[in-house]
């Protein structure tokens, strides 16, 4: 079969990219509403979102979405990010983003860092989540596991929003043309054949397969 | 700037309220409509409207019933958990003179002080949406007069005064009545110290937390997790940057003519 590395393959249909952006659109504005409450020289946060008060209930109605979001998320992807085998010796070379390699294993639709990130958006998010439905009425629990909430919730923030860092990176300047998956939902045969040959492989015998 | 200290002698207390009734009146709060509970707890805890209240302990010492009155209000911690915790800025603050005071304009409702308080002070109040507590009258001392509850006080059960006399009156009176000076934490120092009689321990009494300490969650928090929220983010983004830099980015490879 020949094949053009120009080619434009449809990766994600609108639902995928749709549900990806209520989750990273919630999420990034909880991300920057909590900081602002979080630290206090940031006042200009809340200031710009209408007051601390203000900035308060539109980080819970945010974090809602993002609790929606997230349930989503997991039963969108969740299959899809179970690690296999290959996934070890994929991390083991550092996806080959930190030195040379020529041998990396070849990966199905998500890379073992894909698959990282996906779970630690879950868990995190889980632990985000749960604790900020404790912090909403904390005075009903004990006063143990409301502390413990307050804990987490800062504990959930510092792990996945430094995740999400490399996942903003590698999803845009430092993969070109990855970031269409999200937006157009085509990238390049070349692109493909890069990041997801065994995807490719299977989308060739029926195109009509696999996709989200 | 001298800081203060309030003086509580369950010694000298009878137990007659009338702390309650100043701060009520001083501070413009309502009264609760309260009912019998079969105890002399009279209501039966602090409020977004009771910011003192006289704290009744039944108890029987070597084989002797015991009554204990105390009077309870905010602890106005040298270094407070709630103003660590709280979120917006100058809605809980820790005054040079040594009151931990709360600004209702400022409040958002967070709750996060009530949770962090080592004593449970600051009380929630859904209609407003803030919390309230005992502001050790600030508005009051400030303006050279004594807190509206130590005025009221008719058995010098409650003094009020410059924190070194206050402490070395508290301790004399505690070796005098063979008691105990709570909290009693040099690491640990409150604006209000409570002089307990002989043979009582905190634990033996209602809503006395024996060892306050500022909450590990809270250090853990506001003291690990929240710089290294940052230095999370930054230094990733950094490590990004250099990277994009270093290798630059890693491009999608075509495949060459004839390797399939």
């Amino acid at each position: 079969m020949s094949h053009h590395s120009k080619e434009l393959i449809k990766v994600t249909d609108a639902t995928e990219r749709i549900a990806h952006w209520i989750l990273a659109g919630s999420c990034l504005f909880c991300l920057i509403s909590g900081l602002g409450l979080m630290f206090h020289s940031w006042s200009i946060i809340p200031t710009l979102l209408g007051g601390y008060y203000a900035t308060k209930w539109m980080h819970i109605f945010s974090g809602v979405i993002f609790a929606m979001a997230l349930v989503n998320a997991y039963i969108m992807w969740w299959k899809e990010c179970i690690f296999e085998k290959d996934d070890l010796g994929w991390i083991m070379q550092g996806g080959g983003y930190l030195w040379p390699t020529d041998n990396l294993p070849p990966v199905y639709k998500f890379n073992a860092g894909q698959k990282a990130f996906f779970w630690c958006l879950i868990g995190c998010g889980i632990i985000i989540v749960v604790s900020g439905l404790v912090m909403l009425s904390p005075l009903v629990f004990p006063v143990v596991i409301a502390r413990w909430a307050f804990m987490l919730h800062a504990l959930g923030v510092m792990v996945l929003g430094s995740f999400f860092i490399v996942h903003l990176y590698l999803g845009t300047i430092g993969n070109p043309g990855t970031v269409q998956a999200m937006f157009t939902g085509k990238c390049t045969r070349a692109w493909c054949e890069t990041y997801c040959p065994r995807w490719l492989a299977e989308h060739d015998q029926d195109p009509n397969k696999n996709i989200a | 700037m001298a800081e203060y200290i309030k003086l509580i002698d369950v010694t000298k207390c009878t137990g007659c309220r009338g702390c309650q009734v100043a701060c009520k009146q001083w501070n413009s709060l309502p009264a609760e409509k309260t009912g019998f509970t079969g105890s002399l707890q009279n209501p039966a805890d602090l409020s977004f409207t009771t910011w003192c209240l006289i704290r009744f302990d039944e108890l029987e010492k070597d084989g002797k019933l015991k009554w204990i009155m105390r009077h309870d209000a905010c602890m106005h911690c040298d270094w407070p958990a709630c103003v660590k915790a709280c979120p917006s800025p100058g809605a809980l603050t820790r005054t040079d003179e040594g009151a931990v005071i709360h600004n209702p304009k400022f409040c958002i409702g967070c709750k996060s002080c009530a949770v962090a308080c080592p004593f449970g002070i600051p009380k929630y109040s859904k209609a407003q949406d803030k919390i309230a507590k005992c502001t050790l009258c600030y508005d009051r001392i400030t303006d050279g007069k004594q807190p509206a509850c130590v005025t009221a006080c008719n058995t010098g059960a409650l003094l009020f005064g410059r924190k070194e006399e206050m402490l070395e009156k508290a301790h004399k009176r505690a070796e005098q009545v063979g008691g105990l000076v709570y909290p009693g934490n040099p690491k640990y120092e409150t604006h209000v110290l409570t002089i307990l009689p002989a043979g009582i321990a905190p634990k033996d009494l209602s809503q006395m937390n024996p060892d306050p300490k500022m909450p590990a969650t809270v250090l853990w928090w506001k003291n690990l997790f929240k710089p290294f929220t940052l230095i999370g983010i930054g230094g990733v983004a950094g490590a990004s940057l250099l990277h994009y830099l270093i290798k630059g980015p890693h491009e999608a490879h075509e495949k060459k003519e004839g390797e399939e």
